[in-house]
Formats: structure tokens, sequence, C-alpha cells
């Protein structure tokens, strides 16, 4: 099923992710961006902080999916209740809106690539991670691959909204997305293994709340 | 892949050119400066007590576009939605619409009786065309200023817009362009699809691009019936 | 060493608060010093690098709680490799806790691990700050994760854990701040956003939670309370 687990990773899936930035465009406007060190420095700290908690709501949504006994435990239950772990997890009214935005586009191309009625199961609007977990139960994948797709993702479309906003050279940011491998790998297999993930990094708050009160910018987020 | 297997597996049965009801979408793209959001003004001006219609705007930069429709009170705030294009206008109304569909979809859960969206791009070069998962026809503005070159270079907007608009005929004799050329060359690459010739500043009603935009809405109501 | 601290906020039948409830063992005493106030009391250096902490708190309808400690609570390695240092206060709240301990001093080479569980009832209210300072002054910052979680009639409102020192993941020049200060509010009508330097508020169901950091102390209380000096904190009479 790894054909599967690419084309839901890829950056190119018309999903809504090239408008945003995750919290790339703020960062380089307050000066914590400039280069490729303080870029890989950023991702870093975005992949173990919003990118644990996002593999981790991807991995317990694509294992909703999949419950043995549908009738005793729903999953439509499961996943109303995983959404509001995710804003629990999400304060930042900004974040979420970024991340609900993201899971309705996601479910525009996944629901009609792998048509399920699974997809009945998710609340309107959904937060991206639990749009994932489905996508990725109904494309045949495992729980641990959706985290895999939610860890990778939570680093590549950010990396790359820098190297348009800085015009930095393409193929050292893909080099740094490449090197954070290893950490991408760690990330979703202790988020896929363990408890939900609340790891959160409150620059990231204030830097999507700055950001939003913009309206000066390239990014949806 | 075994004999019985039918290709049709690979496709789902959606298709955008099969939508029923909604609203007509069309696009407005063109190059920076060519006169775009000038011509969505004029439109909505003309048309607006017609249709039930909104636009969506894609800037680059800022929410320009759609701070200058609400300025000039052509529409509403609530019929006007700006989106951010993640510096990539060309991406967001050709090969990631997600962004331009939600607006379009939030403007038609406001507006339940809507039945004309207009989708203004950011200004982009002249490679940059609408996907028809976003928009049912599309309009490409080009101005003479531009240079009466630019319809034989050619490109998706020129050569495959629904209807290529010549905006700015007023200056031709400033920077010499040549409106016979212009006009020969364009439908020397756009076989028998229309291309209009207009000044908005002689005309700001936009007479005859309004007059393309109704014959379009009768199209598609005639489709649906 | 283990150290469980309990109290029980009671409304008696004329509407004032009581506490039957009031007892502590291991390193922490706890003092009655008010009608509606507790005050825990370090018995002992630390914590440190392995000792394990509890504070439950039941507050239960009409009753209002404050708790506050006397002192800065300087958490320290244990000799040699020094496990981690784990505080966890579980609430729960049918009526109005206040908690506002003292600032918690992480220094070098100790891993402080401190949790705050609090499972409001539908009329519940709640104001819980925290300090943190990774350092005595001129020493090497120390390790402090932070978890706070808050649900309300089952549904949470808020789950975040926060990473500070070095080998947090999220702890990254240039934003590495040895002083990091927090509160959450439940209990008034939900306000807007709002931000400063280092600093932000965000709206929570029927509250709002704000952070702040800087490289001193001070700095982070001044900077929290730029944001959050436009709303009405929940009260509880000393």
């Amino acid at each position: 099923m790894t054909a599967a687990l690419l084309a839901l990773a890829d950056s190119r899936l018309p999903a809504g992710g090239h408008a945003h930035s995750g919290g790339i465009e703020q960062a380089i406007t307050t000066g914590v961006i400039g280069d490729p060190v303080s870029l890989a420095g950023f991702l870093r700290r975005r992949l173990t902080t919003a990118g644990a908690v996002a593999a981790g709501l991807a991995a317990a949504a694509c294992r909703a999916v999949d419950v043995a006994d549908p009738a005793a435990v729903r999953p439509a239950d499961l996943l109303a209740a995983l959404d509001a772990e995710a804003d629990a997890r999400t304060p930042s009214p900004a974040q979420r809106a970024a991340s609900r935005q993201q899971g309705r586009g996601l479910v525009r191309v996944a629901s009609r690539a792998w048509p399920d009625p699974a997809w009945a199961s998710l609340p309107a609007q959904p937060h991206h991670p639990l749009a994932l977990g489905v996508a990725a139960a109904t494309a045949g994948l495992t729980p641990r691959d959706a985290a895999h797709a939610a860890a990778y993702l939570a680093v590549s479309g950010p990396a790359t909204a820098a190297q348009r906003l800085l015009a930095m050279d393409p193929i050292t940011v893909a080099a740094v997305t490449a090197r954070l491998s290893p950490e991408i790998d760690r990330v979703a297999d202790d988020a896929a293994a363990g408890d939900l993930p609340a790891d959160t990094d409150p620059l990231l708050d204030l830097l999507a709340e700055v950001h939003a009160a913009r309206n000066d910018r390239f990014f949806a987020s | 892949m075994p004999p019985d297997h039918n290709l049709d597996d690979y496709v789902d049965p959606y298709s955008p050119g099969h939508r029923h009801g909604g609203p007509l979408r069309v696009g407005l793209g063109g190059p920076v400066g060519s006169g775009k959001t000038a011509l969505a003004a004029a439109l909505c001006r003309t048309l607006g007590a017609e249709y039930d219609l909104a636009v969506v705007t894609n800037d680059i930069y800022t929410t320009e576009d759609a701070d200058f429709l609400r300025r000039n009170a052509v529409l509403p705030d609530d019929r006007i939605e700006a989106v951010q294009t993640g510096c990539c206008p060309h991406t967001a109304i050709r090969d990631d619409i997600t962004a331009n569909l939600d607006a379009v979809e939030l403007l038609e859960s406001r507006h339940p009786g809507l039945e004309l969206v207009f989708v203004e791009s950011g200004g982009d070069n002249l490679t940059a065309s609408f996907s028809y998962g976003l928009v049912d026809v599309q309009v490409f503005v080009i101005d003479v200023a531009g240079g009466d070159k630019v319809p034989r270079k050619g490109g998706p907007g020129v050569t495959a817009s629904d209807l290529l608009v010549v905006n700015k005929t007023d200056l031709a004799p400033m920077v010499g362009a040549d409106l016979g050329v212009m006009r020969r060359d364009s439908d020397a690459v756009r076989g028998d699809k229309p291309t209009l010739l207009i000044s908005l500043r002689e005309d700001p009603a936009a007479t005859e691009v309004a007059e393309w935009v109704r014959q379009q809405v009768r199209a598609r109501a005639l489709q649906e019936a | 060493m283990r150290t469980l601290v309990e109290v029980v906020a009671r409304c008696d039948a004329r509407g004032r608060t009581v506490l039957p409830v009031v007892r502590a063992s291991g390193q922490l005493a706890v003092r009655r010093t008010g009608s509606t106030t507790v005050h825990l009391v370090a018995t002992a250096f630390g914590p440190l690098g392995g000792d394990d902490a509890e504070i439950r708190l039941v507050v239960e309808e009409g009753a209002r709680l404050a708790v506050r400690s006397v002192a800065a609570a300087v958490v320290l390695p244990a000799r040699g490799e020094s496990p981690p240092s784990r505080q966890v206060v579980r609430a729960e709240v049918a009526g109005v806790l206040d908690l506002a301990p003292e600032p918690t001093v992480v220094t070098a080479r100790a891993d402080h691990r401190a949790e705050v569980r609090v499972q409001l009832a539908e009329a519940g209210e709640l104001i819980v700050t925290e300090q943190v300072l990774l350092g005595r002054r001129g020493e090497d910052p120390g390790r402090w994760t932070g978890t706070t979680r808050v649900e309300r009639s089952g549904r949470p409102l808020l789950h975040t854990t926060v990473g500070l020192g070095p080998g947090a993941p999220a702890w990254l020049p240039p934003v590495a701040p040895r002083a990091y200060v927090s509160t959450v509010c439940i209990g008034e009508p939900r306000p807007e956003v709002r931000t400063g330097v280092d600093a932000v508020r965000l709206p929570l169901p029927g509250g709002w939670v704000g952070t702040a950091w800087a490289g001193e102390l001070h700095d982070a209380v001044a900077a929290l309370a730029s944001v959050t000096e436009d709303v009405e904190l929940v009260e509880v009479a000393r």
C-alpha cells in the first residue's frame, strides 16, 4: 500500500496545503527564520509539537474507522471525541481555522479518490489530521501510515513555503526536509504507538495569531 | 490488468462539467494591469441588477482587489471573498483549487439563490489559466499597452480561453499598437472562439462582455433544463 | 519520596465554605491561612530528582478554595544520574478553584514534570497560574515539562504539554526562554485573542489561556499581564 501513502503525502495533492505556511510566513517576518539553519530549527520545533499532535490524531482517526464492531462503538462518536481532543490541543483560533480548512480540502479530494461510507462519520470541516486518518483508512493504509503522512506534512508544506517566501535554493530546502526524515519517522512511530500527544509550542500560537491579524500576507496561515 | 477490468473503475463518476444547480462560475484571468479588477467591477455594476451575483478575488499579496470592489461599493461586503494564494496565484486557480472552491461554496451557502460568480485571478503571466474544476467558462484579459504581439505569442490564456478581451483600445494610437493586427492574430490562434476589443474608459459598462456573460448564463440554463 | 496533599472545600448549610479535609504527608505540609485559603509549605529541600508529589483538590458546588505556597519550589537533581521529579495536581471543581503557587525554579541537571488535571462540573470555575524559571541566577537551566488538561463535564477544553530547557525539542534559540508563565481561566465569557511581545492570550470555551515567556521571570509576568489586563480574573475571597 506504499503507493497510496505516497499519494496522500504528495505536496501536489490538491487539498489546499499550498496556501498554508504553518507559521513560516510570520516567523520570517519576525526574523525567527532567515536561512537554512534557522529553517531547519523551526521545522524541527514544529515537527515535535504540532507535528506530533497531528500524527497522534491521524493514527487515532484511522483506528476509529476500523473498529471491530461499528454497531457497539460508532466511528462517528470516536471521531467527534477526537475532534474535541484536537480543539483542546489547538487553543489558537487561527491554527484551528487553518486545520479545519485543510481538513475540508482533504475530504474533498480524498473522498473522491477513495469513496467509502466512512467519510460520513467525519464531522463537517474536520481537523486536518482526522481527515488524514480517515483517508488513510479508506485507502487501505494503517494508523502508523496515517501518522507518518501527518508528521511528514507538518514539515514538507511549511518548508516549501519558506522556499517561496525567501527565494531559498529549492535543493537546499529539499535536503533539509530529507535530512529530517529520521526524526519524522520517530515522531510518527511514537505518536502512533502511545497516548495522544499534546505537545505545544506557544511560539507557534503567537505567530499564528499575529499572522491572522495581518492583511498583507501571501499565505492563509 | 484482468480482461474484465473496466477503465471506468479508475474514474470517479463526478464531473465538474455536469455539476447540477449552483451559479455559473466565470473565471477572469490575465496579466497584471490589464484591467481584470476594473472589468469585474464593470460587470458587477452592469449585471448586478439582473443576477444574484458574487466575486472571489485571488490577490497575490494583500486584499487589494477585494478592497477595490468594496470601496467602489460595486457589491456588498458579504458578496466578495478574498483568498490567499501562497505566493502562487496560478496554483490557486489551476493546480490546487481548494481555497477557491471553499470561497465559492461559502458564497453559495450565504446566498442560496446565487446565479453568477466571478472568480478573478491574481495578475499572473500568459500561461495562467483556470481549471475547469473551478470555473465553467473563462475570460482572459490582455491590454493594448502590453504590445500588439501578445495575441501572436499565444499561451493557454490567449488561445484556450472562452472569451479573449483586449482592453484599453483607446491607448492604441499612443502606444503604437495595431488593433487590426491584434484582431487578426487572435482570430488565427483562437479558431472560432470570440475575441472582444474594448475600452473600459470609453464604455465603463463593458456592454459587449456583459452580453457575452448573459449568453453563457442562458446557455447553462438550457443545459440544466 | 512520595508526597500526598488532600484538600476538600465544601459549602455548608449557611452557604459558607468549610474545609473538612486538609491533610498532607511527605515533603509538603498544608496550612489553613484563611476561611477559603490554604498554603502549601515545603518541609524539606526539593523536590529532588525521583520525588513524586500528588495534590488532590476537591471543590464542591458552592464552595471556594484558594491554594498558595509560601515560597518558590527549588527543584534539585539527585546525585549521579538524576531521574525526573513529578508533581501532579488533580482537581475536581464544581465550585471555584484558584491555584497560584509561587514559582518553580528548576536548577541545572534537574528534570521536573508538572501536571495539572482539572475536571470541571458545568458550573465550576477555575484560575490556575504557573510560573517557571529555569536555573538559579548564573546557573545553567534545568528541564521542565508541564502538562495541563482541563475538562468540563467530560469534554476537553484544553490539553497542552510545554517542554522547556536543554533537550526539549521546541526549546531552540532564538526562542529558548528561561522564564515561562501561564494562566488558565474558566468561568467568564470567552474574550477575544490578544497578542503582545512574547505573550499571547487565546480564547477557550467559557474562558481563556494566556502564556508568556522571557529571559527573566518578572519580565514574563509583566508580558502575561500585558495581554490579560483587560479581562476579569476569577476571584476567591482570601
